[in-house]
């Protein structure tokens, strides 16, 4: 039985609280809401000061249920990681090939060939002295042998051997190679042949007279169908003359504009445009950029003379330049 | 028994050959090409011995001859990796072979390959050889196949050992 003095004291607390609810419900800014407002400020101070002391102790209790799914998150985490490092080095080569993708087109265009893309597959060795390639293209592709190979830098060789699927192609480079080439700009042509080296080509003007000067780009002079070279192809640059004027073996060093040590993207010509494109397909170069603007009637005329020349019937022209978009 | 032999030796070489074209030489190294067929053709000849050797040669000549992107002599590589495999098979003792002795015949023949295939293809009147290039390309040659040998040797002799155990030669 509870002493009297438990008695009072617990019915002193239940009116207390009783009279807190009373005038709780009753609502309104009465003492107690101030003395409410009053507490839980200090308390949450309180709190606050006692959640950073523990934040540690309950952080880890955090961690130690994570604990066993950690493995598992560093795992998915390190493949996620992969697979994103993965799409980086992709979309680089994507870029890359898209880059050399779209240098062919241009140089494609702008000569009119009609070009079959191509990746190389394989390169033999350097001990065999052969620059020769294979690329993933072959006769199920409508590759033909003597085929044009250019890439957007310029000419790349011709195609040598054709397969169902692959194609061996050789190299402008290669020491058995002899391209007919013509100066740009001008008339004079001659032969550029490959050393076997990959920075420089022998070229042998026809006529020893010939004015040559060091910077000057050849061109393809183009075969007689556009096969084993199709006309117009930018091939190099001269960076060396040996020899004066009117000597009879007068020989120029020529730097290729490709570079077979990154050959990548190439397109194979699977037909040759109608009329010689001449010297448009070459990049143009910012010092002549005036001179050809200056120019650019008179090359109009010269141009104009030379299809009288090679072509008697001008609706071929037309003919040939509609079909420029369609590979 | 042949045919499991002819296998062993031709598949490796097949693989070899397609690594060379596909990946080492589109690697860009300075000078040769990392001459894995012939350190493949050694490794055969020092497990199996001269008669596999020069078989592998022989064959390893045939596939690059023959395979794209190749526009050489075929039968050229042939004689000269046929002479390398008999030679390296016949006087190599596998007794008493060491590491750097292995290492140094297969950097040997790798050396005799590229020179071996350059005056043969010249006295054949081949326009392309370039005799001033040829220090190069032997010696670069020679570095790479000593740097592939400790790899491939092994390997060929663990290949045989599991699945031509009757030709191997005890080391």
């Amino acid at each position: 039985m509870l002493s009297r003095r438990t008695r009072i004291a617990l019915a002193v607390l239940v009116v207390a609280s009783l009279t807190f609810v009373i005038l709780d419900l009753r609502g309104g800014d009465g003492p107690l809401s101030s003395a409410r407002s009053a507490v839980s400020a200090v308390t949450g101070l309180l709190q606050r000061g006692a959640a950073t002391v523990f934040s540690p102790v309950t952080s880890a209790g955090d961690w130690w249920t994570t604990w066993r799914n950690q493995a598992g998150q560093i795992s998915e985490l390190r493949a996620q990681n992969e697979e994103l490092e993965r799409a980086v080095r992709e979309s680089a080569s994507d870029r890359a090939r898209a880059d050399a993708l779209d240098e062919l087109l241009r140089v494609a265009t702008a000569g009119r060939y009609r070009v079959l893309p191509a990746e190389v597959i394989a390169v033999g060795p350097a001990q065999d002295y052969a620059w020769t390639v294979t690329i993933d293209a072959g006769s199920l592709d409508g590759i033909e042998r003597e085929m044009t190979v250019i890439n957007g830098q310029g000419l790349v060789g011709r195609v040598l051997k054709v397969n169902q699927t692959t194609s061996t192609v050789v190299l402008l480079i290669d020491a058995s190679s002899a391209v007919g080439g013509r100066v740009a700009t001008t008339e004079e042509i001659g032969i550029v042949a490959g050393t076997g080296r990959q920075d420089s080509l022998d070229f042998q003007l026809l006529d020893p007279l010939a004015e040559l000067v060091i910077g000057d780009s050849l061109v393809t002079f183009g075969s007689r169908g556009g096969r084993p070279y199709a006309p117009g192809i930018p091939i190099g640059e001269v960076v060396d003359i040996t020899g004066t004027a009117g000597q009879l073996t007068r020989v120029a060093t020529v730097e290729p504009f490709v570079d077979v040590s990154q050959l990548s993207i190439v397109g194979v010509v699977v037909r040759p445009p109608r009329e010689d494109p001449r010297d448009s397909v070459l990049p143009p170069r910012e010092e002549q950029q005036a001179e050809n603007d200056d120019a650019a009637n008179d090359d109009a005329a010269n141009d104009d003379a030379a299809n009288d020349e090679t072509n008697d019937d001008e609706t071929v022209d037309d003919g040939a330049s509609t079909e420029a978009d369609a590979p | 028994m042949i045919v499991r032999q002819g296998l062993v030796i031709g598949v490796p070489l097949l693989i070899a050959s397609i690594i060379q074209v596909t990946l080492l030489s589109r690697l860009g190294l300075p000078g040769a090409t990392p001459d894995l067929l012939v350190v493949t053709v050694v490794a055969v000849a020092l497990a199996m011995g001269p008669v596999q050797g020069a078989f592998a040669g022989f064959l390893a000549g045939a596939i690059i001859d023959v395979s794209p992107p190749s526009d050489t002599v075929v039968g050229v590589n042939s004689i000269v990796y046929l002479a390398i495999g008999f030679v390296a098979g016949y006087i190599v003792d596998n007794r008493d072979r060491t590491v750097l002795g292995m290492i140094a015949i297969v950097g040997l023949a790798c050396a005799a390959a590229s020179l071996g295939t350059a005056v043969v293809d010249s006295i054949l009147g081949s326009p392309r050889v370039l005799w001033d290039s040829v220090p190069l390309i032997t010696l670069t040659s020679t570095l790479y196949g000593a740097l592939l040998a400790p790899a491939v040797v092994p390997l060929m002799e663990w290949l045989t050992k599991k699945l031509a155990p009757e030709v191997l030669l005890e080391g």
